[in-house]
C-alpha cells in the first residue's frame, strides 16, 4: 500500500509576503506543524524573543530539541511518527476524536434500543474506524511546510535540474508548462522555444532569498563560532540567555540582520560594528538589556565634558536625530603600545612619530602573517617553540584569526594591534524598540557603551 | 640584555668625533650589506634612536653606523624600504599597506621586534 518510506522533504522556499509568511501551511491542514511562526519575526516584542518569553518551560522550544523524537516527560502530548525527515505530530484533536469513537465501540454500557444496536455500530463504525487508524499509522505525507533554512542554491538548481524524485510538490503550473515546452524542443531539436502567452499569476514568482534565522537561546554558550558570521544572509540571531562575555567585531559581516537579540548574557560593552549595524545597516530591532552594561552615571568621562553637563535626562531632538542613534559621551582614550599593552597616561611620551596613521612595520610583518595560510594548522605546541618574543604577538594573530577580523572605527582598515581603545555612549532606543516609534523630545536616553579600537594613535575621537 | 653593543674592532679608522647632529647614518648587515640613510628616518625605530642618542654614549652615536649582528641583508633592505615609507607617510591618513613578501614576514617580524618599530 502507502506505507512505503517517505522521501526527505524538498528544499522550499519561505515566502517573504506576509500573507503567506503568516501562515505558510494553510492548505496543508494540521498534519504538520512548522516551529517558525511561533518565531515570527513581525509579533516581536520590546525585550525578549516572543515564543522565548512564553515558553522557556517548554523543552521542545531549545535547539537540542530541534530534531527529537519523543521527548521524556511530555510524551503523551506530542508524539511523533515516521522517519526523522517526515516526522509529525499526531494532531491532538484528531485523537480525541478516536479516542472518543473507540471509547464508543469498546465501551462495556450499552443502552439496547430499537434504532441502534451492537451490529449496525460494529458494522458501521468499525470499518471506517480501522481505516481511519491506518490512515494516521502508516500514511505520512512528506511535510508540506517550508523548510526553515532554503538557500539560494537549492533553489536554484530545484528549477533548474528536472530532478523526478526530489520534485517541488507545489511546482507552479506555470514552471510546468515553461519546463515541459523546454524539454519538448530539447527532444525535438527544435531551434525556436515559444514561451509566448503563457498563463502568468501571482504565485509564479517567488522571492529567492532566504530568511534566515537562528535562535539559540538557553545555550550558556560562550563565545559564538565564526561561522555564524559567514551568513550574510542571516535575518534573525537570537542569543539570548547564554554565558557570553564579549560579542566578536565580526558581527559587522552579517549585514542583513534585522533582529538581534542579546539579553541575558554578561556583556559589559558592545563592539562598535554593531553601532555601525545600526547606522548603515539593516539592523532594527536590537535588544540589548538586561546585560551587566556599566551605568553612564558612574563611567568614567572624557576630560571636558561634565557628568552634569551631558544631555541624558532631557535630551532635546532635532528631527533628524527621532530615529536614528544619538551620540551620548566618550570615554576617555586608552593608548596602547605596539604589543597591545596599555600604556599609563601620564608617561605617555608621544613623540611626532608615533602619531602617524602609518602602521608600525611590526603590524604589517603582522597583517602578512595573518595572511599565511599555514597559520591555521599552527598548534599550540609548535608555537612555544617559537622564539619567546613572538609568541604573544603570534597569539595575538591567532586571536584574530579565529574571531574573523577586526576592523578600526576610525579609518576601517583591518588591524591586528589595537593602538587606541574608548567607549563611546550612543543612545539606540528607537533600535530597542523595534523601530515602532521615534523619540520623544525630553525623553530620558539610556546609552550603551560600544568599544572602539583604533589601529593608530592618530585613530581617535574627532572631538 | 640585548642592546649592549661594543665598539667593533674591525671598524675601519673610526672617526674620532663624529658630528652628532650627523645627517646620515648607516646601517649594515650581517653579511656586509649597508644602507645608508638620513638619521630622521632611521629614527623611527626606538632601538636605532636609542643607539644613535649621544646621551647613552653607544659608539653608534658616534660613528653613525649600526651594525646588526642578527638582521641580514634582505630582511634589513624591507627594514629600511619601511623606514622610508614611514617616513613619506607620517603626516598623512589613510595610508596603504606597505606589501611584504609573505615568506618573509615571520624574520620581519622578529626584525621589527628587535627594532621596536
Amino acid at each position: 500500500m502507502d506505507n512505503e518510506v517517505p522521501l526527505p522533504p524538498p528544499r522550499r522556499i519561505r515566502h517573504r509576503s506576509p500573507s503567506r509568511a503568516r501562515l505558510p501551511s494553510a492548505g496543508s491542514g494540521a498534519s504538520f506543524r512548522p516551529r517558525l511562526p511561533r518565531f515570527d519575526d513581525q509579533s516581536s516584542q520590546p525585550s525578549s524573543d516572543p515564543a522565548l518569553f512564553s515558553s522557556d518551560d517548554i523543552p521542545a522550544s531549545g535547539l537540542e530539541n530541534y530534531n527529537a523524537p519523543v521527548s521524556n516527560g511530555t510524551g503523551r502530548k506530542r508524539r511523533y511518527r515516521g522517519t526523522w525527515w517526515g516526522e509529525q505530530v499526531i494532531d491532538p484533536k484528531r485523537k480525541r476524536a478516536n479516542f472518543k469513537e473507540k471509547r464508543h465501540l469498546d465501551s462495556g454500557v450499552w443502552m439496547g434500543s430499537d434504532e441502534s444496536g451492537a451490529d449496525s455500530l460494529l458494522s458501521s463504525d468499525g470499518p471506517a474506524w480501522g481505516e481511519d487508524l491506518l490512515k494516521t499509522t502508516f500514511t505520512s505525507k512528506p511535510p508540506q511546510g517550508p523548510s526553515l533554512l532554503s538557500s539560494k542554491v537549492s533553489a536554484s538548481t530545484q528549477s533548474l535540474l528536472p530532478v523526478p524524485i526530489l520534485k517541488a510538490p507545489d511546482e507552479p503550473e506555470e514552471h510546468r508548462i515553461a519546463r515541459s515546452t523546454v524539454h519538448n524542443c530539447l527532444e525535438k531539436g527544435e531551434e525556436t522555444i515559444d514561451l509566448g502567452e503563457a498563463p502568468i499569476s501571482e504565485d509564479a514568482y517567488t522571492s529567492l532569498q532566504p530568511f534566515l534565522s537562528i535562535y539559540l537561546p538557553g545555550n550558556s554558550l560562550m563565545f559564538l563560532p565564526t561561522e555564524i558570521f559567514e551568513l550574510k544572509d542571516l535575518k534573525v540571531l537570537s542569543v539570548r540567555n547564554n554565558k557570553l562575555r564579549e560579542l566578536p567585531s565580526a558581527i559587522r559581516k552579517l549585514t542583513s540582520l534585522e533582529v538581534l537579540n542579546i539579553a541575558v548574557n554578561q556583556l559589559s560593552e558592545l563592539p562598535w560594528d554593531l553601532m555601525r549595524l545600526m547606522q548603515a545597516g539593516e539592523l532594527k530591532h536590537f535588544t540589548a538589556h538586561p546585560n551587566p552594561f556599566p551605568s553612564i552615571e558612574h563611567a568614567e568621562i572624557r576630560d571636558g565634558v561634565a557628568i552634569d553637563s551631558i544631555p541624558f535626562d532631557h535630551y532635546k531632538i532635532a528631527p533628524l536625530d527621532a530615529w536614528s542613534p544619538v551620540h551620548v559621551a566618550t570615554g576617555p582614550v586608552t593608548q596602547l603600545d605596539l604589543e597591545g599593552r596599555r600604556i599609563e597616561s601620564s608617561s605617555a611620551s608621544v613623540s611626532g612619530h608615533s602619531k602617524s596613521a602609518a602602521p608600525s612595520l611590526r603590524e604589517l610583518a603582522l597583517r602578512a602573517v595573518s595572511k599565511l595560510p599555514e597559520l591555521d594548522l599552527l598548534t599550540d605546541e609548535e608555537l612555544e617553540e617559537y622564539p619567546a618574543l613572538l609568541i604573544p604577538l603570534m597569539r595575538q594573530v591567532k586571536k584574530i584569526r579565529a574571531s574573523g577580523s577586526q576592523q578600526c572605527s576610525v579609518c576601517r582598515r583591518e588591524f591586528i594591534m589595537p593602538r587606541t581603545e574608548w567607549i563611546e555612549w550612543w543612545d539606540c532606543v528607537p533600535h530597542e524598540n523595534g523601530m515602532k516609534r521615534p523619540r520623544t523630545s525630553g525623553e530620558k536616553l539610556r546609552p550603551l557603551p560600544f568599544k572602539r579600537l583604533g589601529c593608530s594613535w592618530a585613530c581617535i575621537p574627532e572631538c | 640584555m640585548p642592546l649592549t653593543f661594543k665598539p667593533w674592532p674591525f671598524l675601519p679608522n673610526p672617526p674620532v668625533m663624529a658630528d652628532p647632529a650627523l645627517k646620515y647614518v648607516t646601517l649594515v648587515s650581517r653579511d656586509g650589506f649597508e644602507f645608508i640613510l638620513e638619521r630622521e628616518q632611521a629614527c623611527v625605530s626606538g632601538t636605532i634612536s636609542r643607539m644613535l642618542d649621544p646621551k647613552n654614549g653607544f659608539v653608534e652615536a658616534i660613528t653613525g653606523r649600526c651594525v646588526f649582528e642578527n638582521i641580514n641583508g634582505v630582511i634589513l633592505q624591507l627594514v629600511c624600504e619601511y623606514f622610508l615609507y614611514n617616513h613619506r607617510h607620517r603626516n598623512e591618513l589613510n595610508v596603504e599597506d606597505m606589501e611584504l613578501p609573505l615568506e618573509l614576514c615571520l624574520e620581519v617580524l622578529m626584525a621589527a621586534d628587535y627594532l621596536d618599530c
